[in-house]
C-alpha cells in the first residue's frame, strides 16, 4: 500500500468508525428496541384473535412487507412532510421506519413462535386459576421468544446493514460519511473496502453477542 | 357436593355428550371408564369449562350454573374449588418443578411468595418430588412431570380433583409411581373424578364407577357392582376386553 493510501485510510477511519459508534449503532438498537415492541404486541393481537385490531395489524405487515424499505424511506422523509407530518431530525424519521419496517417482519416471526408453544399449558394456567394475560406474559411468551431468538437476532443484524439505506435521507451515519470522503479523495475501493469491514466488525460482535445470550436462555428452560 | 345434570355437548351435528347426569358427593372417587372417543375426556373438560357445552346444569356447592351461558367470573369461580390433572401434564416448560407448583398461588390466588414456597415444597414432598424442585420439565421423567402436575392441583387446596387419564402418556413402568400417589389421595378421603384405562386401579380406588359408551352413561354402580355384576351387555364385553389384566 503506498503512503497515500495509507493516508487516506488512517485519515478516514475515525471518520467512519465515529459515525458508526455514534449513528449506526443507537440508530440499530434503538429502532430494534421499539420493532420488538411492536412486534410483540402485534404478534399477540394476532394470535389471540382480537377483533377489528386485528384486521388492522394484518394491514401493516401487508403494507410493510410488501413495500422496499428505501421506498418506505423516502415516504416518510420526503413524503410525508407534504401531509403536514414533519420530522425533528432524519435520525429519528429513519428510527421510526425501520423500527415498523422491522417489527412487521418480528411480528410473524414470534407469532409463530406463540404457536407452536404447545396449547396445553394455556389450558393448566387457566385451571390454576391465572387470566389469559397473565398466561401469555408469563407462560407462553417467554417460551416463543426463546424459540424466536435465533431469526429475531437474524433480523437485528440485518437492520445494523440495512441502516446504510438511511444516508439517503441525510442521516450522516457511517455509509454516508463514506461517500462523503469517497467524492473528496477518489478511493471507492479502499473506502467501501474499509466500511464493510467495519460493517462486519459489528455484525460479527452481534453474532457472538447472540450465542452467549442464547446458551444462557437454553439454561433457562434447563437445556 | 356437585350435580351435573342433562349435559350435552356436539361437535358439529354430533352428539358427544348426550344428556350426561350424576351426582359427586364429598369423599367421592368416580372412575370413569370406556372405549376411546366415548365422551369421557370431554365430559372432564366440560365440567371445568376447558370446552364449552350445548346444555346442561351443573350445581357446585349449593350454587348452579347454566352450561351453556356462563360468565368468565363465574367459570372462575368453579375453577377456585378445582383442579385439573392433564393427560400430558402441561407443565409449564420455563418454569422449574416448584415454580410450577406455585405459579398459581402467587399470580392467580395471590399468596405471598414465601408463603408459597413453603405451601408448593410441601406438595411436591407429598408426591416424593422435593429433590428435583429445581429441574425443569425437560429434565424430569415422564412420571416424575405427572407427579409435579399432581403437586401443582393439590398446591390449589381444591375440593375435586379431576384427572383426564394420568398415566395414558407414560412408559408402563413409570404408571406405578403416578397411581401410588392417586392412591395415597384416595387414602386422604379426597374427592376425585378419575378417567382412567387403567381398571385394577379404577377397581382398587374407587367409590363408583361409570361406564360411558357413544356420549351416554351405560351403567353406574359401586367397583363390585360394575367389576362383578354388570348389568348391561355392553359393560361386560367392555369389560371382558380388560379381563387378562383384573
Amino acid at each position: 500500500m503506498n503512503s497515500r493510501l495509507w493516508e487516506i485510510f488512517l485519515n478516514s477511519f475515525s471518520r467512519i468508525l465515529l459515525p458508526g459508534l455514534l449513528v449506526t449503532i443507537p440508530l440499530t438498537l434503538l429502532a430494534f428496541f421499539l420493532a420488538m415492541v411492536i412486534a410483540v404486541i402485534v404478534a399477540i393481537i394476532r394470535f389471540a384473535n382480537i377483533k377489528i385490531l386485528k384486521d388492522i395489524c394484518r394491514f401493516y405487515v401487508w403494507i410493510i412487507r410488501g413495500t422496499p424499505l428505501l421506498v418506505q424511506l423516502f415516504f416518510a422523509y420526503y413524503g410525508l412532510p407534504i401531509l403536514g407530518i414533519t420530522w425533528k431530525s432524519p435520525f429519528i424519521c429513519a428510527v421510526i421506519v425501520f423500527a415498523l419496517n422491522e417489527g412487521a417482519y418480528a411480528s410473524e416471526t414470534i407469532r409463530g413462535s406463540l404457536n407452536s408453544v404447545p396449547e396445553g399449558q394455556i389450558e393448566a394456567g387457566y385451571c390454576v386459576g391465572m387470566s389469559y394475560l397473565q398466561i401469555m406474559w408469563r407462560i407462553v411468551l417467554p417460551q416463543a421468544l426463546r424459540a424466536a431468538f435465533p431469526s429475531l437476532m437474524n433480523g437485528l443484524i440485518g437492520m445494523v446493514k440495512d441502516t446504510s439505506l438511511a444516508s439517503n435521507i441525510t442521516v450522516t451515519e457511517m455509509f454516508f460519511n463514506t461517500r462523503t470522503i469517497v467524492t473528496t479523495t477518489y478511493e471507492p475501493l479502499l473506502l467501501y473496502t474499509e466500511v464493510a469491514l467495519i460493517y462486519l466488525l459489528f455484525s460479527t460482535v452481534l453474532s457472538k453477542v447472540q450465542s452467549i445470550v442464547e446458551k444462557k436462555l437454553n439454561a433457562q428452560v434447563g437445556k | 357436593m356437585i350435580e351435573l345434570k342433562n349435559l350435552k355437548k356436539k361437535f358439529n351435528s354430533n352428539y358427544v355428550l348426550n344428556d350426561i347426569s350424576f351426582k359427586v358427593e364429598k369423599g367421592d372417587i368416580i372412575s370413569i371408564i370406556g372405549p376411546s372417543g366415548c365422551g369421557k375426556t370431554t365430559l372432564l373438560r366440560c365440567m371445568n369449562f376447558l370446552n364449552t357445552s350445548d346444555e346442561g346444569y351443573l350445581t357446585f356447592d349449593d350454587e348452579t350454573y347454566d352450561m351453556a351461558n356462563i360468565n368468565k367470573k363465574e367459570i372462575n369461580n368453579i375453577r377456585k374449588k378445582t383442579a385439573f390433572v392433564f393427560q400430558n401434564y402441561n407443565l409449564f416448560l420455563n418454569k422449574t418443578a416448584l415454580e410450577n407448583v406455585i405459579e398459581g398461588l402467587i399470580i392467580a390466588r395471590k399468596i405471598a411468595k414465601n408463603e408459597a414456597i413453603k405451601i408448593g415444597e410441601e406438595m411436591l414432598e407429598k408426591v416424593g418430588m422435593l429433590e428435583r424442585k429445581d429441574h425443569y420439565p425437560s429434565q424430569l421423567s415422564g412420571g416424575q412431570q405427572q407427579r409435579v402436575a399432581i403437586a401443582r392441583a393439590l398446591a390449589l387446596n381444591p375440593e375435586i380433583i379431576y384427572f383426564d387419564e394420568p398415566t395414558s402418556a407414560l412408559d408402563p413402568e413409570l404408571i406405578g409411581e403416578v397411581l401410588e400417589v392417586i392412591k395415597q389421595l384416595a387414602l386422604e378421603k379426597r374427592t376425585m373424578i378419575i378417567v382412567s384405562h387403567e381398571m385394577r386401579f379404577v377397581r382398587s380406588i374407587s367409590t363408583k364407577v361409570i361406564f360411558m359408551e357413544g356420549g351416554h352413561i351405560v351403567e353406574e354402580g359401586t367397583p363390585k357392582d360394575i367389576f362383578e355384576n354388570p348389568k348391561e351387555e355392553r359393560t361386560k364385553e367392555f369389560l371382558d376386553s380388560y379381563r387378562r389384566e383384573l
